[in-house]
């Protein structure tokens, strides 16, 4: 129950609070002025419930006279993550007549709201004699005029806004340049680049679109744009100037009628230029640690683990955060330490976003080679601290590590190995074991090309060869006569079996061999009759003797063939022989 | 006939005791070489060449003696020559490259265009021999396919064997070119290299002429005309000139 009640209560307050969010401004419409003029006092109420706040008395402000007020009020709705609020703007415009020339002060004004009072700023004025331009057309939300001349440095301006004035070297300092308007602005363009000479800079910002705020300035109202913002790092010391920036700015004139749209104008506006004293940094008593850093910063490091074995590695994390430049100066310097090895560290920098402030992470990795208990010594960070004006350093912690006995004891060292270099050069040892033959060139031998000839030559043989074979295809009687002899050994062979067993057989084979190895040489016909081929043998210049030994032949097989009884096995052998050597004379003929 | 045999044997007997000659002077050349007595390896590897052998080594090592006798003309003409016989000799390759830097005159060896320099490298492994074998075996391949074309393809259908000869012939006829290119390289003369100190190079035949260059010892040209004591050269970078006849030799066999 008690928890509810202080979650409600706590609800309420927000809500309260909330409600409370009023702001009250007051500005002149301008600050110098004639003695006949008037200037137009506005006190502005901003808020989400202002609608019913009624109008501030004025207290009596000297030297001005209070012709009278009058009321506007705006408001405007928006709506945030499905929130809606609302916000309504009151400004209460006095119209004061001085009284008086001279310099006068509109006193700071006390208002309450619901029980609150707000306090405005005082503003001064410069009354002079005489009447001065009437005030410039403001954007359309100020007050509404003709374009006669204008006063434009009063209007239009360009500011530049410099963090520090007085600065060491590579101490950062931070420009902003703010364009003050009361025109109704049409276009914004650079004029040209600016050359930030003798310093070393960062964008920190640089506009995307024209944005305008409301911002009062020396007691005037001014839309305001942040134009560009860097951070300047001074190089050198002395009198450093920083540069004008170059705006060109269309203003849009006030349209007269309904058809006209108005037109534009441009102006080109500079800031005044500005200057900052740069102090050089003191090289007396400048430690040998020092690093170039210059601002101010804080060192923190930073090991993964202390106990581990030979082969293993760790990492070391050296933090340095602050303000200055961290971006030029150098990384602290480590010491070697034996039986350690350290690999080159990986460096990151992460600047924020105003450009002088960040973190620098300096990591290396380290491998343990041997055993044994090793310092990692402290390391020494020096700067030179900017606000003291002097140098500091700062120490790491020194870190014990416990390296034990590992497995690995060689380590591959890919980046310490390195090319073999050369060391000098010399011509070519002599040749000692050259086989003394004297260099033959092919092509310039005979020989070579008398090879050439002879494959030559295969060419017109194998055409020989192939008309030649043609040639014999056609004629069947030669291959009779070719074959002859093959028709007649295999008979033969077939004989002398039948012969080996005293077979019968023996004659018809010898005989039916003999007559087609006759037939075939004479191109007769086969079996052609034992006449036909002695006749035809008799034209043909065979010796009388071995046509008679043929024709026995003959006689002997038919009639151990086909007469009864004519067959003995005493005769087979001497027939046989018989046969062979009327073969051998026959062989021996011209057909 | 005892006769012919006898002539026979004694040219063998004589041959084969010669070729002992040689080897035993190589043998000392290559001795003296190791003592460091480079003056007495050279005269050895010297006598050596006046009998007629052509071979890369041995240019190679008469090469090697003249450069350590500080003869660097002579060095490069001698690595040249080795080049000459072969190619593809690497190490006279390399030794002719290192003594190119000694020359006053710069000059490469090699030319850095990768796609003539690729051309050049094909055409330096192939050796003169290599290429003669090469085409005599694509030669007989052909000459065996027609053969057999003629005899067993007579009336038959022949665009598989056509096809192969003629891409055959193509090869054959690929080989040939180079080797005619190679055998005109080997055979060229018009190569030179300086041995004078220096030499200087006229516009015309004659020490009255305009001065056109100067080179010095070492550098290789090309000789394009010859007027009696008078030649014509043609430097690599494209300057001509006339020098002496007696300052330079040419690469020859």
């Amino acid at each position: 129950m008690k928890k509810i009640i202080f979650v409600l209560g706590l609800l309420l307050t927000v809500q309260f609070l909330l409600s409370q969010e009023i702001e009250v401004e007051s500005y002149v419409d301008k600050t110098k002025i004639g003695i006949s003029d008037l200037i137009k006092y506005t006190i502005e109420i901003s808020g989400e419930k202002v609608g019913n706040i009624s109008t501030p008395r004025l207290p009596k402000i000297e030297n001005f006279e209070n012709l009278g007020s009058s009321t506007s009020s705006s408001s405007s709705y928006s709506i945030v993550n499905g929130k809606m609020t609302s916000k309504a703007t009151k400004s209460f415009t006095y119209s004061l007549r001085p009284k008086k020339i001279g310099n006068h002060l509109i006193p700071p004004i006390t208002i309450k709201i619901k029980h609150k009072s707000f306090t405005t700023d005082p503003i001064h004025i410069k009354v002079s004699e005489g009447t001065t331009q009437p005030a410039p057309p403001t954007s359309s939300s100020f007050t509404q005029q003709s374009n006669s001349s204008l006063d434009l440095s009063d209007n239009l301006f360009l500011i530049a806004d410099i963090s520090k004035k007085n600065v060491f070297e590579e101490e950062p300092i931070i420009v902003e340049y703010k364009l003050y308007s009361r025109y109704d602005i049409a276009n914004l363009a650079f004029a040209g680049d600016t050359n930030f000479e003798g310093f070393w800079k960062e964008d920190v910002f640089k506009p995307e679109s024209i944005n305008f705020k409301r911002e009062t300035y020396n007691g005037i109202m001014y839309n305001v744009m942040l134009m560009r913002s860097v951070a300047l790092f001074p190089t050198k010391s002395g009198k450093l100037n920083i540069p004008s920036l170059d705006l060109n700015v269309d203003i849009r004139t006030q349209s007269h009628s309904f058809f006209d749209f108005g037109t534009t104008k441009r102006y080109n506006i500079k800031n005044k230029p500005a200057a900052i004293n740069v102090r050089p940094i003191p090289q007396n008593n400048k430690p040998s640690s020092y690093s170039n850093a210059v601002g101010k910063f804080k060192l923190s490091s930073n090991i993964s683990q202390t106990k581990l074995n030979v082969g293993d590695s760790f990492t070391y994390t050296i933090t340095i955060s602050g303000t200055g430049n961290l971006k030029q100066f150098d990384i602290p310097k480590l010491k070697e330490v034996n039986n350690l090895r350290f690999l080159d560290p990986e460096i990151t920098t992460n600047i924020n976003k105003n450009k002088i402030s960040g973190k620098k992470t300096i990591k290396y990795l380290i491998i343990a080679q041997e055993k044994g208990n090793y310092t990692l010594p402290a390391v020494p960070f020096t700067f030179f601290d900017t606000s003291s004006g002097s140098y500091k350093t700062l120490q790491t912690k020194p870190y014990q590590l416990e390296v034990g006995e590992g497995s690995l004891t060689f380590i591959a060292s890919s980046s310490a190995q390195s090319i073999v270099s050369k060391e000098g050069s010399d011509i070519g040892f002599i040749i000692t074991d050259g086989v003394l033959t004297s260099k033959s060139i092919y092509y310039d031998k005979f020989f070579y090309w008398f090879i050439w000839f002879i494959i030559l030559l295969l060419i017109p043989a194998s055409v020989l060869y192939s008309n030649e074979r043609i040639k014999l295809k056609g004629n069947i009687d030669y291959i009779r006569q070719k074959k002859a002899n093959k028709i007649l050994k295999k008979y033969m062979k077939e004989a002398s079996a039948f012969a080996a067993q005293d077979d019968p057989g023996f004659y018809a084979a010898a005989q039916l061999g003999l007559s087609s190895y006759l037939a075939d040489k004479l191109k007769e016909p086969r079996g052609s009759s034992t006449e036909d081929i002695i006749s035809k043998m008799k034209l043909r210049s065979i010796p009388e003797d071995l046509l008679e030994k043929i024709k026995t032949l003959f006689n002997t097989c038919d009639q151990a063939r086909f007469m009864p009884g004519g067959f003995s096995k005493e005769r087979i052998e001497t027939d046989f022989q018989l046969i062979k050597e009327t073969i051998n004379e026959i062989m021996k003929c011209k057909f | 006939m005892k006769k012919t045999v006898f002539i026979f044997v004694l040219s063998l007997v004589i041959i084969s005791i010669f070729a002992n000659q040689t080897e035993i002077i190589f043998e000392e050349a290559i001795n003296s070489y190791h003592d460091k007595d480079y003056q007495t390896a050279l005269e050895n590897f010297s006598l050596i060449e006046n009998e007629g052998i052509i071979n890369a080594d041995l240019y190679y090592n008469i090469g090697n003696c003249y450069f350590r006798i500080n003869e660097v003309g002579r060095a490069i003409l001698y690595f040249k020559k080795a080049l000459k016989v072969e190619s593809d000799h690497k190490a006279a390759r390399r030794n002719l490259d290192y003594a190119l830097t000694f020359t006053k005159d710069k000059q490469d060896s090699e030319n850095e265009n990768v796609i003539r320099s690729f051309w050049q490298k094909a055409f330096d492994v192939l050796s003169i021999n290599l290429l003669a074998i090469i085409s005599l075996f694509i030669f007989v391949l052909i000459i065996m396919l027609i053969c057999f074309m003629i005899i067993h393809y007579r009336n038959r259908e022949k665009t598989v064997p056509i096809f192969i000869t003629t891409v055959l012939i193509f090869l054959f006829l690929a080989f040939l070119i180079i080797s005619l290119l190679k055998w005109q390289e080997f055979h060229k003369t018009d190569e030179a290299v300086l041995l004078s100190i220096s030499a200087i190079g006229y516009s015309g035949p004659g020490e009255d002429f305009t001065r056109v260059f100067t080179i010095h010892e070492g550098m290789i040209f090309t000789i394009e005309r010859d007027e009696e004591n008078w030649s014509l050269i043609k430097l690599e970078n494209g300057l001509g000139g006339w020098i002496k006849k007696d300052t330079y030799v040419r690469i020859e066999l």
